[in-house]
């Protein structure tokens, strides 16, 4: 049989992925999915090892092709998280070895505060057998529906993602606020236009060099109806006394509470941190990572195209300096009020909580 | 923004309405709409007599707010709600557009094609375009521009008869710094140049003869750009050399004379051994030109002191746009600003974005020397760069098209306030912010009339 990370449809992705002609996070974990479900009705396992070492094996070769879209590993990581679920319900929690009783010490091993209230089921379904050596396929068969089910699940939390964190919209803007964005992100688009629905409020869109994403954003914004300037990223701390709110959209949201965002994010969230202006950033679930980034210097150690910054109608100039694009910028925690996010709003602080209850551990290195 | 006539007009239209030329475009819209409902009310509805009551007890269909402000007065759902939402949404758009006017109406815009007023000097006409294409830019440029131009007013002027030059030259000089002013807001160099070269006509001598007095005063304007602006730089750049260590990397942010260009130039030709990082911004993109000049610097033999000087290595030169500032700053060990005007408190009124440097050097601990020549010190306290700024043209650098509800803002300034600059660095010497007060005193102009 032919090892199912080298199946054709997980080739083509982590090369799309590698030439960057797939990119941003939704679109990644849409692929993502659609690949792993492939994956998952195309290929042969007897028993739950099996099958979760070989998405495992198509999760690494996609996330070797792309580190830095984060979401792709996330995807793999929820999805392997669904199928033990699905696989202790289907076989009654016969595996799970926790028993009643709270103790520190188990609460602290087992990290994951959720399972301990999942009591041991007395009696086991035992529908599904497990390495039968009659028909090795049984337990396939009997699991591949509901597995498909659960990937149809993750599906639809993509699909309403952006409705979901536009939903308590405007709980967060108030009328006659002014509200300081920047680059181009659906989810804060459709954030601020399902806010508009109910308020009056002014919004600052920064330019965002060299991708300048916020002309984008502001056309969509000022085409919803939303009154909408345009400014470039330099009147930050300029127009900041005069914003009520930061709102930012994120690449990835980290175990830590801080983030992966566009570039520019930090100096907008540090010149609202020392205005003492709130940031809130919107963003899907499908963004929270397992991962720290504690020490880098360059935000994601991402960089963008140089000739964006420096172009070569500067020809004299191009092979003399250095010209540096980098793409993200790493916002610490301590500069982000809160998390909107597809599922409740959420403080930075809990972030590590979120992410114990989406994955599993032993996931977090694919 | 409803307007006390309209908030106590029945639904049908009550009997009295305020003249229709006393209103406002909107109120005049508001109105319009009204009417236009009522009348599809009195058409649609059997009793109009207690169609109000009515309005008030029937619950309204639960249409979207948003597809019933678009479709304005279409009457889909029923009349009452029709007209609340067209009301609604005409209120709506007056608010945002007075609210966007009301909280940028201060930034002083310059108008397009200022119309010469009075008698203007060709060249004070000719700089005033300058200005206002941003072909002169930068507080040193346009301070000698001015006194230049001003040198020619007066070289050209005569005094009527029955009037003496100390008294009747300023009346007209004003029209022509009228002029410049609508061209561009006055910075403060130049206010205190003119402020100064008003003193001087003032205590002109009215025996001396006119020509002389011209000359005189022609001379004194020389002076000032010699000794305020020219030699102060001079001062300025052997300052900042001893601050610039072998091996520093500075971190400028666009492009300001004297600070950047010239004060790293000097130590570079002074054996100093450093890189460059430099941080740009739209949108007047200026720490190009400082680029341009770092790197252009001599790879030829020169002739020097009567011997041989080897070519200097260039400069490592870094470019950057402002978002990558935070990923920079880390590396940088000194940043060097430059400042448009220092206020009393030690707030620094600069190119925008300068202050978004201070505050990420001041983060990383990274000192920031302000380089300033004593004449841009204003006497009055800033504490806000919002209060006080300017708008480059959008036509000049155009980001997006406006459309309705987009408007494109250029903000020119920022004021960076005095906890995050370490040391200014001026002809008098390195000082803190906070003593820029006692050198205003020093200089013994802030007892000066205005």
């Amino acid at each position: 049989m032919e090892q199912p990370q080298n199946l054709r449809v997980v080739e083509t992705l982590a090369w799309k992925l590698r030439r960057r002609q797939l990119v941003g996070s939704r679109a990644t974990a849409l692929e993502t999915l659609v690949v792993l479900r492939q994956v998952i009705s195309k290929s042969r396992f007897s028993n739950i090892e099996q099958l979760v070492s070989i998405i495992r094996g198509v999760g690494r070769r996609l996330v070797e092709a792309q580190p830095k879209e984060h979401s792709v590993g996330n995807t793999v990581r929820k999805v392997l998280h669904h199928i033990r679920e699905e696989y202790h319900t289907a076989t009654g929690g016969s595996t799970t070895t926790t028993s009643p009783g709270f103790s520190i010490s188990k609460f602290v091993m087992l990290g994951q505060p959720r399972k301990q209230t999942a009591l041991p089921k007395t009696e086991s379904k035992n529908t599904i057998k497990e390495n039968d050596p009659d028909d090795p396929d049984a337990f396939a068969r009997s699991l591949k529906p509901v597995l498909m089910e659960a990937i149809q699940d993750v599906f639809d939390e993509l699909e309403t993602v952006y409705d979901n964190v536009g939903k308590n919209a405007q709980n967060h803007i108030h009328s006659d606020e002014i509200i300081m964005t920047l680059g181009m992100s659906k989810t804060v688009e459709s954030f601020l236009i399902s806010a508009a629905h109910h308020r009056n409020y002014t919004v600052m869109v920064l330019e965002t060099a060299p991708t300048y994403g916020g002309r984008e954003m502001s056309q969509a914004l000022s085409a919803a109806g939303i009154s909408t300037f345009l400014v470039p990223d330099s009147s930050i701390y300029g127009l900041m006394s005069r914003v009520n709110k930061v709102i930012l959209g994120t690449h990835a949201i980290l175990a830590n509470g801080g983030m992966f965002a566009i570039a520019g994010s930090l100096l907008a969230a540090t010149a609202a941190h020392v205005h003492s202006t709130p940031v809130v950033v919107c963003a899907g679930q499908f963004k929270l990572t397992p991962s720290w980034n504690l020490y880098h210097e360059y935000g994601a150690l991402d960089f963008g195209d140089p000739s964006q910054v420096l172009g070569f109608e500067e020809g004299a100039l191009v092979d003399k300096v250095d010209v540096v694009n980098p793409f993200y910028d790493y916002v610490p925690p301590n500069l982000v009020d809160a998390y909107i996010t597809n599922d409740g709003d959420h403080p930075p602080t809990s972030i590590y909580r979120l992410i114990k209850e989406t994955y599993d551990d032993e996931d977090n290195e694919l | 923004m409803a307007t006390p006539a309209v908030e106590s007009a029945a639904p049908v239209a009550s009997g009295s309405h305020p003249s229709q030329k006393s209103m406002t475009k909107a109120e005049r819209r508001e109105l319009q709409e009204r009417q236009r409902a009522a009348k599809l009310a009195q058409k649609q509805q059997t009793q109009p007599a207690d169609s109000a009551a009515k309005a008030k007890a029937k619950p309204k269909p639960a249409t979207p707010k948003k597809a019933a402000a678009g479709a304005e007065a279409a009457p889909t759902s029923g009349p009452d709600t029709s007209r609340s939402h067209a009301i609604a949404s005409a209120d709506h758009e007056a608010d945002s557009s007075k609210r966007s006017l009301r909280i940028f109406s201060h930034f002083g815009l310059p108008k397009n094609g200022p119309g010469a007023k009075g008698d203007i000097h060709p060249c004070i006409i000719r700089l005033a375009l300058q200005f206002s294409e941003f072909k002169i830019c930068g507080a040193n440029a346009r301070c000698i521009a001015t006194l230049t131009a001003f040198k020619t007013v007066i070289q050209d002027y005569t005094t009527p008869p029955n009037n003496t030059l100390s008294r009747h030259l300023m009346t007209h000089l004003s029209p022509q710094i009228t002029h410049l002013v609508s061209a561009r807001p006055m910075s403060v160099t130049m206010g205190n140049a003119i402020r100064q070269l008003k003193l001087e006509i003032s205590g002109s001598d009215i025996d001396l003869p006119e020509q002389d007095a011209k000359d005189l005063l022609c001379q004194q304007i020389d002076d000032y750009i010699r000794d305020r602006i020219i030699v102060a730089d001079d001062v300025i750049q052997d300052f900042a050399l001893k601050k610039i260590k072998d091996g520093d990397v500075i971190l400028t942010f666009a492009r300001h004379v004297p600070s950047s260009s010239i004060v790293l130039l000097h130590a570079h030709s002074r054996g100093k051994r450093f890189s460059v990082i430099i941080v740009d911004s739209r949108p007047l993109l200026e720490g190009k030109a400082l680029l341009q000049a770092l790197t252009s610097s001599s790879t030829s033999w020169t002739l020097s002191g009567g011997a041989l000087q080897p070519p200097l290595p260039p400069i490592p030169c870094t470019y950057a746009l402002l978002p990558a500032l935070p990923s920079l700053i880390t590396e940088a060990t000194t940043v060097i600003l430059g400042a448009h005007s220092l206020h009393s408190n030690g707030a620094v009124f600069s190119r925008a974005g300068t202050a978004l440097v201070a505050m990420m050097a001041k983060q990383h601990s990274v000192p920031v020397l302000v380089c300033c020549e004593t004449y841009k010190f204003s006497d009055g306290v800033m504490l806000d760069g919002f209060g006080k700024n300017e708008l480059a043209p959008s036509h000049l650098f155009p980001a997006s098209t406006p459309t309705p509800n987009l408007e494109v803002l250029n903000p020119l300034y920022d004021l960076t306030p005095p906890a995050y600059i370490t040391a200014v660095v001026t002809e008098a010497g390195l000082i803190p912010p906070s003593s820029i007060s006692s050198v205003n005193m020093a200089l013994g102009r802030s007892s000066l009339p205005v």
